[in-house]
């Protein structure tokens, strides 16, 4: 980089550190979990919109706080099979199973038959 | 507006705007990192991603979305001190094809599967192998005219170009030499 540029950026640089890095790396390192948190969060946001349900009133279903139920829409939370039980109940929507296992390995034709 | 590196060697940083908890890229990455963002972002532009991407599932958009983002992070995590970043970055125009001062670029997940990825990361090359991100955003419309949220990106470049060029932050001579060498 051309010395001027970079003395320039160095003079204004920002004053406290950025944390992009550290939580990058932290999703990175959780990822497995992560987006299983994070599509769970979207199919019960979509359900309450349709139902038009408030975080309380899922609070209330679910016999939780309402910030417990903030919690999981964020999609950082790494729940327990009793609190996706919760949830489905509350919802009557299906988080856990999305695909059966075609046993033995047959097309979904075959398995019919 | 500052400014905060994102690779030691110097290549690539990102703006804060003033009042900004953080930088373009670390809010770019949360905002893409939000199940509650997404879900209202996608209800409110669902008609784009039927209309140009030919996508009527709203929880499958999202999942990908979700999962280009991720790639899009590890992407960056992973840039290595000797990378080309001229190879990530590409003009923001796809018909320019000549080098301009302070031009601006984008970045974007290459070979996905079933549809191209909408996210970008929007920048400022500086100079070869040299760029500022100013912001991203989810595309789902052929121009970024066309919708207020990359429109918005598109007046967020040329703020921080103008801010660089106003304040005297690149060398013109080593620039008009560059420029000559090509």
């Amino acid at each position: 980089m051309k010395k001027k540029t970079q003395e320039f950026l160095e003079a204004h640089k920002s004053e406290t550190p950025s944390k992009w890095r550290e939580e990058a790396e932290w999703r990175r390192d959780n990822w497995s979990w992560l987006r299983h948190s994070q599509k769970i969060a979207v199919k019960v946001l979509l359900q309450m919109k349709q139902e038009g349900l408030t975080q309380k009133a899922l609070a209330e279903r679910m016999n939780c706080t309402q910030q417990y139920v903030s919690k999981i829409l964020k999609g950082k939370e790494n729940m327990s099979l009793d609190t996706l039980s919760k949830l489905e109940d509350a919802l009557g929507i299906n988080l856990i199973y999305d695909e059966h296992v075609i046993y033995p390995n047959m097309v979904a034709e075959e398995a019919l038959v | 507006m500052t400014f905060d590196k994102i690779l030691d060697n110097n290549t690539l940083w990102a703006v804060r705007y003033d009042g900004a908890a953080d930088n373009a890229l670390k809010l770019l990455f949360d905002q893409w990192n939000d199940p509650e963002w997404l879900v209202d972002f996608f209800l409110a532009n669902m008609a784009d991603l039927e209309s140009y991407f030919k996508i009527t599932d709203i929880n499958q958009a999202i999942y990908d979305t979700i999962d280009d983002n991720q790639r899009m992070q590890c992407l960056i995590l992973d840039i290595s001190p000797e990378a080309d970043l001229d190879k990530l970055f590409r003009p923001l125009e796809n018909s320019r094809t000549s080098e301009m001062l302070l031009g601006k670029e984008k970045a974007k997940i290459k070979e996905r599967p079933q549809h191209a990825s909408w996210l970008r990361i929007y920048a400022i090359k500086l100079e070869p192998g040299c760029y500022i991100i100013t912001g991203g955003a989810i595309k789902l419309t052929r121009t970024m005219q066309e919708r207020e949220h990359t429109l918005n990106e598109l007046k967020k470049m040329e703020q921080v170009r103008n801010y660089l060029i106003r304040n005297q932050a690149i060398d013109a001579d080593g620039f008009a030499d560059y420029m000559s060498e090509l």
